[in-house]
C-alpha cells in the first residue's frame, strides 16, 4: 500500500483539491492559495484505527505541533489580573502553560486513551480531541460580538482581538471546547471589572496556515497519518470507505447537526464514550444534540414577521378606508 | 386615526384601538427583547440574576434567545404593520415639520420655567423629532436582527464584514434603544406631559388640557369635520348606504359646524378665558 493510499489525502493531493484542477499540476508550488482562498469547504477526518498516541515521546506530535504554532499566540498576561464583578471567576493558565492531557487556552488538542475491554481482552485506543468545527456551530452563532466566526472553508475561528471571554461559547458547545484565559483581550480597555473576562481560545484549524497552502499543524506533524484533510465530500466518502473497510464507527457526521470533523474507529464511540469523563477541558463522545434545533422554528417566524406586518397593514389600511369612504356616505345621508 | 372630540365627557379621543395594539405590541415586545438581548450578552450569570426566582432560564442562551425571537416576531410585524397601515391612510402626524427643532428647544426651555410653550398639535415637536429617532433605531434593529437570524438559521459562514455590520448595529442599537427608552420614560413623566398618560391606555385625554396645550390639534379636528361634511356635500348627488357615524359624532359635539377659521376663533376665546381664570 503506497503512503498516498494510507493517507487518503496527504499534502498533495490536498493542494490539488485547494487550488482547482486548473493548479492540479502546480501542487507544492502554489502557496498561498490554499483551501482558504480557494472557499473550498473542508473536512478533516480523525482515524482512530491509526492513531498510536506517539509511544515514547514526551507528548503526542499532533499536540507538540499544535503547541509549537500557537506558544506566542496569546499576549502577555496583565498583572493583576482584574476581579470581575459581582461573580469573581478568573482563570489564568499562563502559569501551567505546560498542560498538554486536557484543553486549555494554550493547548488546543490532546489525545485521550481509551481503554476498552473486548471480549475479556484490554484493547487500547487513542482518540485526539480538538474542536470539531460543526456545521452550524452555536458558538460562533450566538457569539454575541461576532468574535468566534464560520468560514466558508469551514474553520470556525475566534477573534481574540474582538473576544470579550464570555465564555458563551463554552457554554453552548455539546463539548464545552472553547478554554478562558483571563487577564489579556479587549475587555481590560473597557470595563474590565464589569464586562467580559478574558478571551476564548481553541483550535482555529490552523486557518492562517490553510490560507497559505500548509496543512493544519497536527495533520502535518502525526507520524501515523492517522489524520486527513480535504474536500468535505471527499473526506466524507473516505470516512465510510474506512469505517466500512474496518466495519467500524464513525462520529461527527451527525453530532451537533453535523460537523467538519469525522472520526472513524473500529471501536464503538459508545465503547470509547464510556471511557470518557466529561469534566473541565475534556470533552466525552456522547450523541450531542444541536440545542440550537430548538429555536429554528421560531427563528423562521421571524424572517416571516415583515410579511405578516404588510399583509395585516395592507388589509387594516384597506377596511379602514373603506369604512373611511362609508362615514363620509353616511355624513352625507345624515346632512340631507 | 379616530380622533374626536368628546365634549359631553370632557375628553378627546387621541389614540384608536389599533394604535394603542400597535403601542403595546411594540413597547412589550420591545422590552421583552432587551432584557433577553442583556441576557444574550451575557449578564444574566454573571450578575446572579439566574439566582432570582423565577429568573433561572435566563442564563440559558438557547432559552432567552427563543423567548427573544418570540418577541421579536410580534415587534417586526408591528412595525412593518405601523408603516404600511398609517403610511396607506396618509397619516403623517408624528412625522418631524420644518421648524420642530427650534420649537423643541422652547418647550424644553419651558419645561424649566423659561419662556411660554407654543401651541401645539396633536404631537408636540420633540415627539415627533423622537418618533423619527425611534423609528429609526427600530429600523436598524429589526434589519441587523433579520440578516442575525438568516446567519443562525442558513448561512453561519455568511460573510464575516456582513456579520460583523449586523452584529455591531445591533448592539449599538441595542444600547440606543435603552436611552430612547429611558427617555421616552423621563419625558412622559414630566408634569406638563403627564396628562397624556392616560392617552396611552386609555386612548382619550382630557378635554380641557387638549384645548389648552394642543389647539392646533382641536381646530386640526374641527377642520376635518367640516371638510368631511363638505365632501358630503359633493357626493350628495350618488345614493349613500345609511352609514351614521359622522352624523353622530357631528351631533354629540358643539358647537355646530361652521368655517375653519370661526372655529379657531371660538376655541382660542376659550383658551384665553380658562387663562384668565387661572390667573383669579
Amino acid at each position: 500500500m503506497s503512503g498516498d493510499e494510507r493517507t487518503g489525502l496527504n499534502r498533495r493531493t490536498f493542494l490539488k483539491v485547494s487550488t482547482g484542477a486548473a493548479a492540479a499540476g502546480a501542487g507544492l508550488a502554489m502557496p498561498g492559495k490554499g483551501f482558504a482562498a480557494g472557499r473550498k469547504r473542508l473536512a478533516t477526518l480523525i482515524d482512530l484505527s491509526r492513531c498510536d498516541g506517539c509511544p515514547g515521546k514526551d507528548m503526542p506530535d499532533c499536540v507538540g505541533a499544535c503547541k509549537a504554532i500557537n506558544r506566542d499566540k496569546i499576549p502577555k498576561i496583565h498583572e493583576p489580573i482584574p476581579e470581575p464583578w459581582p461573580r469573581k471567576t478568573i482563570e489564568d493558565w499562563s502559569k501551567r502553560r505546560e498542560v498538554f492531557n486536557r484543553l486549555t487556552p494554550y493547548n488546543y488538542i490532546y489525545v485521550h486513551q481509551a481503554e476498552i475491554d473486548e471480549g475479556g481482552q484490554k484493547r487500547i485506543v487513542f482518540v485526539p480531541r480538538r474542536c470539531m468545527h460543526c456545521d452550524n456551530p452555536a458558538c460562533a452563532t450566538i457569539c454575541p460580538f461576532s468574535a468566534n466566526h464560520k468560514y466558508e472553508n469551514g474553520a470556525v475561528v475566534i477573534d481574540q482581538e474582538l473576544c470579550f471571554g464570555g465564555a458563551k461559547c463554552k457554554t453552548v458547545c455539546p463539548w464545552e471546547i472553547p478554554q478562558r484565559q483571563s487577564g489579556v483581550g479587549i475587555y481590560l480597555h473597557i470595563l474590565p471589572t464589569l464586562a467580559g473576562n478574558g478571551v476564548m481560545y481553541k483550535c482555529d484549524l490552523c486557518n492562517d496556515r490553510l490560507e497559505t497552502g500548509k496543512l493544519p499543524g497536527c495533520i502535518e506533524a502525526c507520524p501515523q497519518q492517522a489524520m486527513s484533510i480535504g474536500d468535505r465530500k471527499e473526506i466524507y466518502a473516505l470516512a465510510e470507505e474506512r469505517a466500512k473497510a474496518m466495519k467500524g464507527f464513525i462520529y461527527g457526521k451527525k453530532e451537533n447537526g453535523g460537523t467538519a470533523t469525522l472520526y472513524v474507529s473500529p471501536v464503538s464511540f459508545t465503547a470509547l464514550n464510556g471511557t470518557m469523563k466529561k469534566q473541565p477541558g475534556m470533552p466525552d463522545m456522547g450523541p450531542a444534540e444541536r440545542r440550537m434545533a430548538k429555536t429554528d422554528k421560531m427563528g423562521k417566524a421571524v424572517l416571516q414577521a415583515p410579511l405578516y406586518g404588510i399583509v395585516a397593514g395592507v388589509a387594516g389600511a384597506f377596511v379602514a378606508l373603506s369604512r373611511r369612504k362609508d362615514r363620509v356616505k353616511g355624513g352625507d345621508d345624515r346632512h340631507e | 386615526m379616530s380622533d374626536k372630540i368628546m365634549n359631553d365627557k370632557g375628553l378627546v379621543v387621541r389614540h384608536d384601538i389599533i394604535e394603542l395594539v400597535e403601542h403595546w405590541a411594540i413597547a412589550l415586545s420591545g422590552l421583552l427583547l432587551l432584557v433577553t438581548g442583556i441576557f444574550e450578552l451575557p449578564m444574566a450569570n454573571r450578575y446572579y440574576i439566574t439566582s432570582l426566582p423565577g429568573l433561572s432560564w435566563s442564563g440559558d442562551f438557547i432559552k432567552s434567545l427563543y423567548i427573544h425571537y418570540a418577541a421579536s416576531v410580534v415587534f417586526v410585524a408591528a412595525a412593518v404593520f405601523h408603516l404600511l397601515y398609517h403610511g396607506i391612510l396618509g397619516e403623517k402626524g408624528m412625522i418631524p415639520r420644518s421648524g420642530d427643532l427650534k420649537s423643541s428647544i422652547e418647550v424644553m426651555k419651558s419645561f424649566f420655567g423659561k419662556g411660554e410653550e407654543p401651541p401645539f398639535h396633536k404631537y408636540l415637536p420633540e415627539q415627533r423629532l423622537a418618533y423619527l429617532g425611534m423609528a429609526f433605531i427600530i429600523a436598524m434593529l429589526i434589519l441587523s436582527g433579520l440578516v442575525k437570524t438568516y446567519k443562525n438559521l442558513y448561512a453561519p459562514d455568511m460573510s464575516l464584514t456582513l456579520v460583523l455590520w449586523a452584529t455591531w448595529t445591533h448592539n449599538a442599537f441595542f444600547m440606543l434603544f435603552i436611552l430612547a427608552f429611558v427617555a421616552h420614560i423621563g419625558a412622559i413623566l414630566l408634569k406638563p406631559n403627564r396628562p397624556m398618560i392616560r392617552g396611552i391606555f386609555m386612548g382619550t385625554v382630557r378635554l380641557d388640557y387638549a384645548r389648552h396645550r394642543h389647539p392646533l390639534w382641536i381646530k386640526e379636528m374641527q377642520g376635518e369635520k367640516a371638510n368631511m361634511l363638505t365632501d358630503a356635500e359633493s357626493v350628495a348627488k350618488s345614493p349613500a348606504p345609511g352609514g351614521d357615524d359622522v352624523g353622530e359624532q357631528i351631533g354629540k359635539e358643539a358647537p355646530p359646524v361652521v368655517a375653519s377659521e370661526e372655529i379657531v376663533g371660538v376655541d382660542q376665546e376659550e383658551i384665553r378665558e380658562e387663562e384668565k381664570d387661572k390667573e383669579r
